[in-house]
């Protein structure tokens, strides 16, 4: 199948001349240069493109519709009914089909209310190329309605024997509403002589074709000759029309004879020329036997094919089935030479009447350059068991993949959008397949520029448990505090994410700005740091540290003693701090009152051995020495009285 | 539970929504968008068809907005305050006219009042506000006190918090209580000039959750009830903060926003980031006893079993979506979602 | 409908390389001026730039940003034979009000190449901080940062030798850690009688070596680029090279007795695709995020795009191409009616022209 590639003109001399490389920006944007290879061994000189020539990058974005803010309705109210169904049939109702075809209804009063709303913004617009815009959107979803509609009726609903005529007419009339709507208003003048109206006849005409024989009763009675016999008979024969009563009523078979035998007498009240006088008469009688001059005649009437068709099978094949449609679709098409005229909405109805429902898949997906008719009409074909059949028919055919591939891309292509990624993950959820993938891919890509958004989708994540997605994010904020100079708020990111080794990272970095500083910063932090400490042995030793500090500034000494002696014996001190620990445990050791005991002091005394070559140690190193050994004999002394 | 439930589509997501306070009883709200290119506060009317039981509301007016919406919260029915991911603060005035719509206007733009040491924006998380005065609070972790009838910055209390701090609310006129991404709780007393120390510090939780709301009790202030990121309600006494009286699991998802209806301040609402809004109301009517006056009839101070006193309603089917924020009218409330749309609740039970 | 933003880059010659950062908020562009340059797009939408520097003595082929969780880190490569490893640092903290300088400094400077240091990619992060490099003397070297906090101290960690010059190279992005790591090195030597020209190579966890997997004797001609496809969790990956033509190979490893032996993994070599549409040389090749489209840049002057569709087949959708016309500028027109964009300098998009054609040649 033969499919248009659309070439961009990208308007830049430089880019013209030299040619042009691209690269991926982000989901929905290609970045483009103006590029010459250069050979590396040519010699490394400016090309001769050096000058004053402006080169420039050009960032190109796909322009997609479904982002205007009156479709994001859409994309979001549609995304409430796609969940609706997948929900409806995880829960096994047993009443699916029925449900199914509610669901269809949904969604086609969704695109309706859409409808609407461009329309009325149409309205009020005043710039043209916004209307311009703006009549383009309407024409495409008033398309969509259309085949949605067609498809609904062929695809979805269940129809006792297959009969479809009633739906079809339906359908033209709803798409071809203003025979009924003049109608109605001509009627509401309640006047007689109604066929001075210009419109009068063509409004007749076109309610016959659409089978509101009604409609045509009406009208009729209301023209000045309504009382002249020829018009009288007419009313007769529009009486007597046999209808089906659904079901409950007649059988096909009976119908069907009951319709031959009207039919006839139609007939031969024609042949009688009863209805010479009035020609439009005529030509309504003609229809209705299926003359085929009659219908030739009034073809140019008819606005499309389909409107043409109804008709023609009303008054000649009442009982039509449903898989019968397509042959008389491609003879209502030849008759009416569209042949060669038949534009995409055309070939795509066609293929439905056909039940070609892969042609029609295809059709859509080319027609429309947002995913979101073929993806939400697919996914709903595929759980009313209408893409299996297929299966069998086309090689290589695999229901699920296909939907899955269109929900996939749909929901990919939301991932790209600012607002609209929560939407795009719902999509992704229910791809089966690859959906958890993607997710993993797309989501730590969602620029976070608050807290409230990386909180956000670190949630979006965690539901999923995506761990990986989840610790890369909050390394990255970790990562981006410390740049912002916020230490405390990195060390809560590394913590929130049980990230030992950043952890570890930072608690030195405090612990360093201790060393330079001479003070311990984001003391409100260290005061609380709860059970998250444990992530980290450096982290366990700030907060003991922090511990210390706070002992020995509120005149705690001799726990503050404790806590030293117990720093010390544990293994989580880092080398670089050892001679802090040191030199402050001097003034401890000079102490009035006796803090440490024996034990404690050769402990002091054996981790200064270990360290004595410590560059920042030496200057102090006899303070040290002496201190510990006077503290030595005096907890000595101590100890022995004590025995004594 | 015979209520009413109108959503409507607006095409961008709500992260605030506030009624106007008015004693008229008309029906302004205000909502606050994010997460677009251009953001928006936009007020709302909204009109009632009585015979097919329909609501409907319609925009009245847009006002362009830079950075993400925060937070809002009125001051009187003429003004109100709003705070900005680009690390700016709002004043924004309600403009009532007869001949053209009502329309908004921004007063005061206190631009750029939460920044990062290295020159990069921060975003002003919160704001509150009592009587003129307007407290702001941002990821940079400091808090800047405002006043309605003035563009200076009164005061700012710098490096506040050594984390981000996420929300803040007046206790007292001179006493608010902010809390971090650490969950650390902090009261600080306005009337001490040049100190950034907060006069009490608490955790909300021995292990490390994140509070992402807050709110008090309207006629017993010390009561304040944080929401927090696991979806638990709190409730604190101030009076004596060191334990919480109450911890209330339920919601699936992280609380995004919770109020007491000030009408009936012992009904409580709150909404989550899993889509559920919910109603809490006590079984039965507290009656205050004149024999044991020191007994505490508010069954939301009352110490454990409270989970047995009251009633929970679910509001909404739940949304596939976050709800972000709630407010509350008589018997009305509304509510703005992740799936831009917002929702008005009518008839509320009481 | 296809919309463009215009950028001036500014520099005073043709742009060799342009990189975005993991978000695709921040672009860093090189060119044969020299000079690096930083930018960065604001909430409006426009970009600014940030940084501009004299980054080597000779051009510079490729620039390439590392994971975010290692900080803001890029690494260049140059005609001058080095490649080097740059970090963005603010600098002294100011005082409030003031913004704080943000420079770009030179973390390490990789001398170890005799020759033009042709290609220069960081490694998927889930091996920590690693760059490998490949040049033009066909010589592939493989660094690590052993303490990703500390950028300056980077180890040559592998050196692995190939007959041919190479001019281009990809790291195997796999998600899993379990997978060994694999890199595709390609050659633009111009003798087909030297044979394949696209090398495969993997880490091989007992050797402790790289060794190369395979050698896809399919590509005989120079290739100029070549690029892995993201990895959706799939058992086989698929590689785009770009050579005399487009070409997609899918590489899919094969469980026999003798890789299971050895260790060693086996490679079963497929071309998915061969495209001609640009009838001309190939000299880049580009995935997009997820994988599903290919974008390719010729000496036709065109860009095009190709993308699979759920039956694995590959089909081209969409040419870029320079055209001399003036654009049509209608400015980003405010989605509201009755909003007026406050903000000046909101980005400005134009509409781009296009043709329609339709295929001649149907391929396969």
């Amino acid at each position: 199948m033969e499919k248009e590639i659309k070439t961009f003109l990208i308007p830049n001399d430089l880019c013209k001349r030299a040619g042009i490389a691209g690269t991926w920006l982000a989901l929905d944007q290609i970045s483009v240069f103006a590029y010459e290879k250069r050979n590396i061994r040519q010699k490394d000189q400016p090309s001769h493109f050096a000058s004053t020539t402006q080169s420039s990058v050009f960032h190109l974005r796909q322009d997609v519709v479904l982002f205007h803010p009156i479709l994001r309705k859409l994309v979001n109210e549609s995304n409430g009914v796609f969940l609706a169904i997948q929900s409806l049939i995880s829960s096994k109702n047993a009443d699916l089909r029925l449900e199914l075809f509610k669901i269809s209804r949904q969604y086609r009063s969704i695109i309706r209310a859409c409808l609407e709303n461009l329309q009325d913004e149409h309205t009020k617009s005043e710039k043209s190329d916004e209307k311009l815009e703006l009549q383009n959107y309407i024409t495409v979803f008033y398309s969509i309605e259309c085949i949605w509609h067609l498809c609904e009726i062929l695809f979805i609903d269940t129809m006792p024997g297959n009969l479809v005529l009633s739906q079809l007419l339906e359908w033209v009339s709803f798409h071809f509403p203003e025979y009924e709507r003049n109608a109605a208003s001509m009627l509401a003048e309640n006047v007689v002589g109604l066929e001075t109206r210009s419109e009068y006849w063509d409004t007749v005409l076109g309610a016959l074709l659409q089978g509101r024989i009604k409609l045509v009763r009406a009208l009729l009675k209301q023209h000045s000759s309504s009382d002249n016999s020829t018009y009288r008979l007419a009313e007769q024969i529009l009486k007597a029309m046999p209808t089906f009563n659904g079901p409950g009523g007649s059988s096909l078979n009976e119908l069907n004879m009951q319709w031959r035998h009207w039919t006839m007498d139609v007939q031969s009240k024609i042949d009688s020329k009863l209805f010479s006088t009035e020609k439009n008469l005529d030509l309504m009688m003609r229809l209705i036997v299926g003359e085929e001059k009659a219908w030739i005649e009034i073809q140019d009437k008819c606005e499309v094919w389909y409107a043409y068709l109804a008709g023609w099978l009303f008054f000649t094949e009442p009982t039509v089935k449903s898989f019968e449609l397509g042959q008389f679709a491609k003879r209502a098409i030849t008759k009416l030479r569209m042949n060669n005229q038949m534009k995409q909405l055309d070939k795509v109805l066609l293929a439905a009447m056909e039940f070609d429902i892969f042609q029609v898949i295809k059709e859509i997906q080319h027609m429309y350059d947002n995913g979101w008719f073929v993806s939400h009409l697919t996914d709903l074909l595929y759980h009313c068991d209408r893409l299996c059949d297929l299966e069998k028919e086309v090689p290589d055919f695999s229901a699920e993949k296909l939907r899955e591939s269109f929900i996939l891309d749909y929901g990919t292509t939301l991932m790209g959008h600012k607002s609209l990624w929560q939407v795009g993950l719902t999509y992704l959820d229910h791809c089966p397949n690859d959906g958890l993938q993607v997710i993993e891919l797309l989501l730590p890509r969602i620029h976070m520029d608050t807290e409230a958004k990386a909180q956000k989708v670190v949630r979006e994540a965690k539901n999923r448990e995506l761990n990986n997605v989840v610790q890369s994010v909050c390394k990255v904020q970790g990562m981006l505090s410390m740049r912002r100079g916020r230490l405390g708020n990195a060390l809560s990111w590394a913590l929130k994410s049980q990230d030992g080794p950043f952890t570890s990272f930072l608690a030195d970095e405090f612990l360093q700005n201790y060393i330079k500083s001479g003070r311990l910063s984001s003391t409100d932090l260290l005061d609380n740091l709860g059970s998250g400490m444990l992530v980290s042995d450096r982290l366990i030793f700030l907060g003991k540290y922090y511990e210390f500090h706070k002992l020995y500034q509120s005149g705690d000494y001799r726990e503050a003693a404790a806590l030293l002696i117990s720093l010390l014996a544990s293994k989580i001190i880092p080398k670089y701090f050892w001679y802090i620990l040191l030199i402050e445990s001097i003034p401890l050791l000079e102490s009035g009152d006796l803090l440490f005991s024996s034990n404690d002091t050769f402990t002091i005394m054996h981790c200064m051995e270990e360290k004595k070559d410590v560059p920042e140690l030496k200057d102090k190193l006899d303070i040290l020495r002496l201190a510990a050994t006077r503290n030595l004999s005096r907890a000595l002394t101590f100890e022995a009285q004590i025995i004594e | 539970m015979s209520h009413s439930l109108h959503g409507t589509f607006v095409s961008e997501k709500i992260n605030k929504i506030r009624w106007r306070p008015d004693s008229y009883n008309s029906h302004f709200f205000v909502t606050g968008s994010i997460d677009n290119v251009e953001n928006n506060i936009k007020l709302w009317d909204f009109c009632e068809n009585v015979e097919e039981d329909d609501i409907y509301p319609f925009l009245v007016y847009n006002l362009p907005y830079c950075g993400d919406i925060t937070e809002i919260k009125f001051i009187n029915s003429d003004f109100f305050a709003s705070s900005s991911s680009s690390g700016s603060a709002y004043l924004t005035r309600v403009i009532p006219s007869y001949s053209e719509s009502t329309s908004l206007k921004n007063e005061i733009e206190w631009k750029n009042i939460h920044q990062f040491k290295n020159g990069d924006a921060s975003p002003c998380t919160s704001v509150t506000v009592y009587d003129n005065d307007i407290v702001t609070v941002g990821e940079d972790g400091s808090i800047n006190l405002l006043n309605g009838k003035s563009s200076k910055i009164l005061r700012k209390i710098d490096d506040a918090d050594s984390c981000s701090i996420q929300c803040v609310i007046f206790l007292k006129h001179n006493e608010i209580l902010t809390s971090n991404l650490r969950g650390q709780m902090k009261i600080w007393d306005l009337r001490v000039q040049d100190s950034n120390r907060p006069t009490s510090t608490f955790m909300i939780s021995g292990e490390q959750v994140t509070p992402t709301c807050l709110t008090y009790h309207p006629t017993q202030r010390h009561l304040v009830i944080t929401g927090d990121d696991l979806g638990a309600l709190t409730t604190w006494d101030l009076r004596q903060n060191t334990y919480p009286i109450n911890v209330l699991n339920g919601h699936e998802g992280a609380i995004s926003e919770v109020q007491f209806n000030p009408e009936y301040p012992d009904q409580l609402f709150s909404c989550s980031s899993a889509g559920e809004i919910w109603h809490w109301t006590t079984k039965g009517e507290a009656v205050p006893s004149l024999l044991t006056p020191n007994v505490e009839t508010n069954v939301w101070l009352a110490p454990d079993n409270v989970k047995n006193k009251l009633d929970v309603f679910t509001l909404m089917p739940t949304l596939g979506k976050p709800i972000n924020s709630l407010d509350l009218n008589r018997n009305r409330v509304i509510c703005g979602c992740d799936n831009e749309a917002i929702y008005l609740i009518n008839g509320v039970n009481l | 409908m296809l919309e463009a933003q215009d950028i001036q880059a500014e520099h005073k010659d043709l742009i060799h390389d342009v990189a975005y950062d993991y978000y695709g908020r921040r672009m860093a562009t090189c060119s044969s001026d020299q000079y690096v340059k930083v930018w960065d797009q604001t909430t409006e939408g426009k970009w600014i730039q940030t940084s501009s520097w004299k980054a080597h003595s000779g051009s510079v082929w490729k620039v390439t940003w590392a994971h975010p969780e290692f900080g803001q880190v890029l690494a260049t490569c140059s005609f001058d034979r080095t490649a080097a490893v740059w970090e963005e640092i603010v600098g002294e903290l100011p005082g409030p009000g003031e913004r704080g300088t943000r420079h770009w400094v030179r973390r390490t400077n990789l001398v170890d190449s005799r020759t033009s240091v042709t290609d220069v990619k960081f490694g998927p992060k889930s091996q920590g901080l690693q760059l490998a490099t490949c040049s033009a003397e066909g010589i592939i070297r493989i660094y690590e940062a052993p303490d990703v906090m500390n950028l300056s101290q980077w180890t040559l960690q592998h050196e692995v030798q190939s007959k041919l010059p190479c001019s281009c190279l990809s790291w195997n992005p796999s998600l899993n850690k379990l997978h060994p790591q694999m890199i595709a090195v390609g050659s633009d030597d111009a003798n087909p009688a030297n044979g394949g020209k696209v090398f495969i190579y993997e880490y091989n966890e007992n050797s402790r070596r790289w060794t190369k997997l395979e050698t896809i004797g399919s590509v005989v001609e120079p290739v100029h680029d070549i690029a892995f496809s993201p990895n959706l969790g799939r058992s086989y990956h698929i590689l785009a090279i770009a050579t005399k033509d487009v070409r997609i190979v899918n590489l899919t490893p094969v469980e026999d007795e003798q890789s299971l032996q050895s260790g060693v993994t086996k490679l079963d070599v497929q071309t998915m695709a061969q495209f001609e549409d640009h009838n001309s040389l190939v000299w880049r090749v580009c995935w997009n995020l997820t994988g599903t489209v290919l974008c390719s840049t010729g000496d036709d002057g065109c860009v095009r795009m190709f993308k699979m569709n759920y039956i694995n087949s590959w089909k081209p959708v969409a040419v870029l191409k320079g055209d001399s016309s003036k654009a049509q500028c209608s400015s980003n027109n405010a989605a509201n009616g009755n909003a007026v964009t406050a903000f000046s300098g909101t980005a400005r998009y134009i509409k781009l022209g296009s043709i329609s054609q339709t295929r001649e040649t149907p391929w396969h």
